[in-house]
C-alpha cells in the first residue's frame, strides 16, 4: 500500500510573495557586490535594480509561471489520488470477491430493470407525439348516458354535422380504423397481402399535420368518389414491399383489385391511429354505402379535433355537447345520443397504459432500493471488518475527508460496474420486448435504448452508488478512527454494537421493501392467475387461425357465398383437420355488429328500448371449431343459406335474458318484415375477453348475410402450426390470388388479449422474489455478523450454564424482531402503494386480505430460515475456544 | 571597466542555464555570476531574462528549486537540475552545435 502522501499545495499569496522574496534576495546579493567594489549602499541599490531590467515585466511573469506551475501540479495530484483510489478500489473489491459478485449482481438486474422500464417510459409517454401542437389536439365522442357509452364513435351524418357546426375548432376529422379489421388486400405485387388500413374522412391529416417523408398527403377533393383512388403508405410498408423506393410517390399499386396512386410516404414515428404500425391511409369514401353503412344509426366513425388557440378541451366538449343534444332531438335514430366527450390525443393514446408503467417504475425504483440498502448493509459490515486497515491508514496520515473519498470510490466503483452491466441488460431486455411483439403497447415502435436513456442510467447509478456508499463511508471514517486502531485489535466494542444497530435498521428498510413488492407480486400474480382460469367458453388448444377476407363487391352476389363455402370445404377436405368454420371478430378481436334489440323485435321491457345486441356472422361448424358448447337446438347447415328461412342461434346470456326459464329455440323474431327463427342455443363465449362477461350475442349464418371479413378456425388434434401450410395451399387451390393476412393459433391469440397483464405479472413476480431473496440475505448476513461479533459473550453464558435453547431463541428472536419491524412497516407501506393496482387486477382487489396474509407468513418464514443458520452455529460454539480466542 | 559583454542569442539564455545547473545547484545571482566568470566576461545573461528562464524551465519541468542558505547566509532559492532538464540539456546542445558548424561553413567557407 502506497502512503497516501499529499504534496502541500501553495496559495496564491504565497506564491506572489516567494517570487518578492527571491527578486529581493538577488539585488542584495548583486548590491552587496557593488559595495564590495566601492558604490556607496544608496548607488549600490539602485544599480542593481538598474542592471536588472524590467524588474515589474520580470515579477509579474515569474509569478504567472509559478501559477500555472502549481495549477497542473495539483491537477496531477488530484488524478494521481483518483487512480491510486481506483486502482486500490479495484484491489480491495478483487479481494473480496463473494460481496463484489453479490453487489453487481443485484445491482446490473436493479439498473438494468430501471433502464429498461425509463425507456418504455420514455418512448410511450415522454416522447412528443408526431404531430404539430398535439396540445390542441383533442378525440371526440359521442356519448349516451341511456345506452351506457359514455366514449360512443360518430356516424358519418352527424360527424359532417359536427364539422359544419362547431366554431371553435380549426379542424375536424374523422377516421375508421380498427386493428385486425380494416385492411386492404394488396395484390400484383409479389405475395398478396392484406394490409392494415386506416380509412380516412375528411379533416384527418389537416387536424393531425404530420410531416409526410415524401409526397404529401390527402387533399381536400380527394374524398370525392372519381377521386378517390389514392393511398398514403406508412413507413414500414414502404421499406418492406418497396424497399424504400424514394420514387414510389406517384406509382401506381393495386388495392382491393383497384389501382391506387401512391400520393405521399409517412415518417416512421407516424403510426396514428394504430398503436405501431399501420400500411396505409385511403379515402374512407372508397368503401361505398354497402360495405360501410353510412345512416345515422351506423356509429362508427373516429373523430378528432384540432382546437383553435386558446380553446379549452371543457369549452369544446360544451360546444360538441350542445350541437350531438340538437341532433338527439331532430332525428330519432339519434336519440339518447345527447352529450359528447372530449381527450386530449395523448390521454387517448397513452391514458390507459400510463398507470400500469408508472406502477412499474415505482415497482423497480423499489428493487433499485432494496439493492442499494442491501450493498449498503453489506458496506457497513465490510467497513466494521476493515476498520483496522482503515485506521492504519489514517494513522499514516489520510484525512478523513481523504478516507471517504476513497470509500466512495469504491463504492461509485461498483456502482458504475453495476450500471455498465445494467445498461446492456436493459438494452437486451428492450430488444426482447420489441422482438417479441408480444407487448401491445401504444407506440409501442418507438421504443429503444439511446443516449438519453443511457445517461439515465449511468446517472440512476451515480446515485445508487453514493446512495450506498455515503452512510457506511460516513461511518467508517468517523471521529473514533484513532481509538479503533487501538482497541480493533481485539475486534470491535463500541464502534460495532452501534454498526450492527444501524444495519439493524437497514435490515428492517430491506424487509419493509420486500414486503411491498412481494405483496404487488402476489397480487398481479394472483389476478393473472384468475384470469387464465376464467372459462372462457371455447376450448383454444389445437385451434389454428387464418384471416383473410372477401372482396366486398362479391358480399352480394352468388360468388361471394360460394367462394366462402369451397375455401372452407378445401380445408375441411385436410387431412387432420376435425373441423374449420368461421367468424368475423375472433373472441378478443371484436365485438361484432350492434344492433339495438328493438330493430331485431325483440320482446323488451321499456327500459330495455335502446339496448344493444351483439351479433356475429358465422359458419356451419364454427362452434365446433373453436370449441363451444351448443346448449341445445341445432348448428347452422349449408341449407341455411340465402333464400332459405333466416335462422339464428343465440347464446345462453341472450336466452337467459329474454326467456328466462323458457327454451329460446323455437322462438321467432319479427325484425321489419323479416321473421328470424331461433334455432340453437350455444354457451357464452367471453367475446371482449376474460374479464368481461359474455353480453347479450346473436349469431347468423354468413352464407345468408355474407361479410367481407373472414377468421377461419380450424381444430385439429395436434400442434396447429404443423398444418398452417396446408392449409394455406387449400385457401390458395380455390383462388391463387387471395390474400392471408394472419396465420396463427387461437391460443396466441388469447395470450395476446392478456399480455399486458402478464407482462406486469412476469415483472412484478421476478421483482417480489428478487426482493424476498436480497432480504433473507440481509437477516442472514446480519445475524451471522452478529454470532461471530458475540462469540466470547455466547461462550461465556454457555460456560455458565445458559441452556442451548435460550442461545437459540436469542438469536432467532433477534432475526425475528427485525423481520416483524420489516414486516409491519411494509404491510403499511405496501397496503398504500397497490391501491394504484387496482384498474390492473381481476378478480382481486389491492386489499385482499388473504394476499396480505401469505405476504407475510412467506416473509416472516423466510425471515425464520435465514436466521437458522447462524442460531445454529452461535449453538456450535464452545465455551472454551471461544473464550481463550484472541 | 570590462570589456562589454556580448548579447545573447535568443534560445541560448536556457541552454546556458541547464549547462550550469548541471555542475552544481545554484541560486540566480550564483548562476548568472558563473557564466560571467567561466566565459571570462564576454558573456553576461540580463538579470531579467534569468529569471524568467528559470520560472520557465521550473514550470517545464527542467530544474526544481528550493529554499536555501546562500554562502554570505541570506535566504536564497537555489535551483537543481532535474533528469528531465539533463535530457533536453544533451538534445539542445546536439542542436546547438549543428546550428554553429552549419552557420560557420557560411561564414568561413573551408
Amino acid at each position: 500500500m502506497s502512503p497516501t502522501f499529499r504534496f502541500p499545495f501553495h496559495s496564491r499569496s504565497r506564491i506572489a510573495s516567494e517570487v518578492d522574496e527571491e527578486l529581493a534576495s538577488h539585488l542584495a546579493m548583486v548590491a552587496a557586490r557593488l559595495e564590495q567594489e566601492g558604490w556607496s549602499p544608496p548607488d549600490a541599490a539602485s544599480e542593481a535594480r538598474r542592471r536588472f531590467g524590467d524588474l515589474e515585466l520580470t515579477r509579474e511573469y515569474c509569478r504567472s509561471e509559478d501559477f500555472r506551475r502549481e495549477k497542473e501540479k495539483s491537477r496531477m495530484i488530484v488524478l494521481e489520488e483518483l487512480r491510486h483510489d481506483v486502482t486500490y478500489a479495484l484491489r480491495a473489491l478483487r479481494a473480496s470477491p463473494g460481496f463484489t459478485l453479490i453487489a453487481l449482481a443485484t445491482l446490473a438486474f436493479g439498473i438494468g430493470a430501471n433502464t429498461a422500464v425509463f425507456s418504455v417510459v420514455r418512448g410511450v409517454l415522454l416522447a412528443p407525439l408526431p404531430f404539430a401542437t398535439p396540445d390542441r389536439i383533442v378525440r371526440v365522442w359521442e356519448s349516451s348516458k341511456t345506452l351506457g357509452i359514455p366514449q360512443g364513435t360518430f356516424s358519418e351524418p352527424d360527424f359532417l354535422d359536427v364539422r359544419a357546426e362547431s366554431r371553435l375548432a380549426e379542424s375536424i376529422g374523422g377516421y375508421f380504423f380498427a386493428d385486425n379489421l380494416t385492411g386492404v388486400d394488396l395484390t400484383q405485387r409479389g405475395t398478396p397481402e392484406r394490409l392494415s388500413a386506416a380509412l380516412v374522412a375528411p379533416g384527418f391529416f389537416e387536424t393531425l399535420r404530420p410531416r409526410p417523408l415524401f409526397g404529401r398527403t390527402l387533399s381536400a377533393d380527394e374524398h370525392t368518389p372519381g377521386r378517390n383512388h389514392v393511398a398514403v403508405m406508412g413507413y414500414g410498408l414502404w421499406k418492406r414491399r418497396f424497399a424504400g423506393d424514394p420514387h414510389i410517390v406517384g406509382q401506381t399499386i393495386t388495392l382491393n383489385g383497384d389501382p391506387f396512386v401512391v400520393i405521399g410516404v409517412l415518417p416512421r414515428e407516424f403510426t396514428y391511429p394504430a398503436a405501431q404500425e399501420l400500411d396505409v391511409w385511403i379515402p374512407l369514401s372508397y368503401f361505398g354505402p354497402d360495405a360501410i353503412g353510412r345512416g345515422r344509426a351506423s356509429h362508427f366513425l373516429s373523430v378528432i379535433a384540432r382546437m383553435k388557440p386558446g380553446v379549452t378541451a371543457a369549452q369544446f366538449r360544451t360546444e360538441i355537447s350542445a350541437i350531438t343534444k340538437r341532433l338527439s332531438g331532430n332525428y330519432a335514430e339519434n336519440s339518447g345520443w345527447d352529450a359528447a366527450s372530449v381527450a386530449t390525443i395523448r390521454e387517448s393514446i397513452v391514458g390507459d397504459v400510463r398507470r400500469p408503467l408508472l406502477v412499474l417504475v415505482a415497482a423497480v425504483a423499489l428493487v433499485l432500493l432494496i439493492t442499494c440498502v442491501n450493498i449498503a448493509s453489506l458496506l457497513l459490515a465490510r467497513a466494521t471488518a476493515r476498520q483496522r486497515e482503515l485506521a492504519v491508514r489514517a494513522a499514516l496520515g489520510a484525512g478523513r475527508g481523504r478516507i471517504v473519498r476513497q470509500l466512495l470510490t469504491e463504492s461509485l466503483t461498483v456502482a458504475l460496474f453495476g450500471g455498465v452491466m445494467g445498461a446492456a441488460l436493459g438494452y437486451f431486455a428492450v430488444h426482447a420486448l420489441v422482438a417479441s411483439g408480444g407487448v401491445q403497447l401504444p407506440r409501442g415502435g418507438n421504443l429503444h435504448v439511446d443516449g438519453v436513456v443511457l445517461a439515465c442510467t449511468f446517472l440512476i447509478s451515480l446515485v445508487a452508488g453514493l446512495l450506498f456508499g455515503a452512510l457506511p463511508a460516513m461511518r467508517a471514517a468517523g471521529p473514533a478512527l484513532e481509538h479503533k486502531l487501538r482497541t480493533g485489535a481485539r475486534g470491535s466494542v463500541g464502534g460495532g454494537a452501534q454498526a450492527q444497530r444501524l444495519r439493524g435498521a437497514l435490515v428492517i428498510c430491506q424487509v419493509a421493501l420486500a414486503v411491498v413488492l412481494v405483496a404487488g407480486a402476489g397480487l398481479a400474480t394472483k389476478s393473472f392467475a384468475r384470469l387464465l382460469s376464467v372459462n372462457m367458453g371455447i376450448r383454444p388448444e389445437h385451434a389454428l387461425v387464418v384471416r383473410m377476407s372477401i372482396p366486398p363487391e362479391w358480399s352480394d352476389s352468388v360468388r361471394g357465398p360460394a367462394y366462402y363455402e369451397s375455401v372452407l370445404d378445401a380445408i375441411r377436405a385436410l387431412p387432420g383437420v376435425d373441423a374449420a368454420g368461421s367468424i368475423r371478430d375472433l373472441p378478443t378481436r371484436g365485438m361484432g355488429e350492434t344492433p339495438r334489440a328493438a330493430q331485431l323485435g325483440f320482446p323488451l321491457a321499456d327500459a330495455d328500448a335502446d339496448a344493444i345486441i351483439h351479433m356475429h356472422h358465422i359458419s356451419p361448424d364454427f362452434f365446433k371449431a373453436i370449441g363451444a358448447q351448443l346448449l341445445s337446438g341445432r348448428d347452422f347447415q349449408l341449407t341455411d343459406r340465402r333464400g332459405a328461412p333466416i335462422v339464428l342461434i343465440v347464446n345462453e346470456a341472450l336466452a337467459k335474458r329474454y326467456w328466462p326459464g323458457e327454451n329460446a329455440v323455437g322462438q321467432v323474431l319479427h325484425a321489419g318484415g323479416t321473421d328470424l327463427q331461433i334455432v340453437g342455443v350455444v354457451g357464452d363465449i367471453r367475446q371482449a375477453g376474460p374479464s368481461e362477461p359474455a353480453e347479450p350475442t346473436i349469431y347468423i349464418p354468413a352464407l345468408q348475410n355474407l361479410r367481407s371479413g373472414m377468421s377461419i378456425v380450424v381444430r385439429t388434434k395436434g400442434d396447429p402450426m404443423r398444418i398452417a401450410g396446408d392449409v394455406r395451399n387449400a385457401i390458395w387451390s380455390v383462388d391463387r390470388n387471395q390474400a392471408i393476412s394472419e396465420v396463427t393459433t387461437m391460443e396466441n391469440v388469447l395470450g395476446k388479449a392478456v399480455s399486458r397483464q402478464k407482462l406486469l405479472a412476469w415483472l412484478l413476480g421476478i421483482f417480489g422474489v428478487l426482493g424476498l431473496v436480497l432480504g433473507a440475505l440481509g437477516i442472514y448476513g446480519l445475524l451471522s455478523f452478529a454470532v461471530t461479533q458475540r462469540k466470547q459473550e455466547i461462550g461465556v453464558r454457555s460456560a455458565l450454564g445458559a441452556p442451548a435453547s435460550s442461545v437459540m431463541r436469542m438469536i432467532l428472536g433477534q432475526g425475528m424482531a427485525l423481520a416483524t419491524g420489516g414486516v409491519i412497516i411494509g404491510t403499511i407501506a405496501a397496503a398504500l402503494l397497490t391501491r394504484q393496482l387496482q384498474a390492473q387486477l381481476y378478480g382481486i382487489t389491492p386489499g385482499d386480505v388473504g394476499t396480505y396474509a401469505e405476504v407475510i407468513v412467506v416473509l416472516l418464514g423466510t425471515a425464520l430460515i435465514a436466521s437458522w443458520s447462524p442460531a445454529r452455529r452461535a449453538l456450535a460454539i464452545d465455551p472454551v475456544t471461544a473464550m481463550r480466542q484472541e | 571597466m570590462p570589456r562589454e559583454a556580448l548579447g545573447l542569442l535568443q534560445g541560448t539564455v536556457d541552454v546556458l542555464i541547464l549547462k550550469t545547473l548541471s555542475w552544481k545547484p545554484l541560486h540566480g545571482y550564483g548562476i548568472s555570476e558563473f557564466i560571467r566568470q567561466q566565459t571570462g566576461g564576454d558573456l553576461s545573461v540580463e538579470d531579467a531574462a534569468l529569471y524568467q528562464a528559470l520560472h520557465r524551465l521550473e514550470r517545464k519541468g527542467l530544474v526544481d528549486s528550493e529554499w536555501g542558505v546562500s554562502e554570505s547566509n541570506r535566504r536564497a532559492r537555489i535551483y537543481s537540475i532535474t533528469p528531465d532538464g539533463r535530457k533536453q540539456l544533451r538534445s539542445e546542445v546536439v542542436e546547438l552545435r549543428r546550428y554553429m558548424a552549419a552557420l560557420f561553413r557560411v561564414l568561413e567557407p573551408a
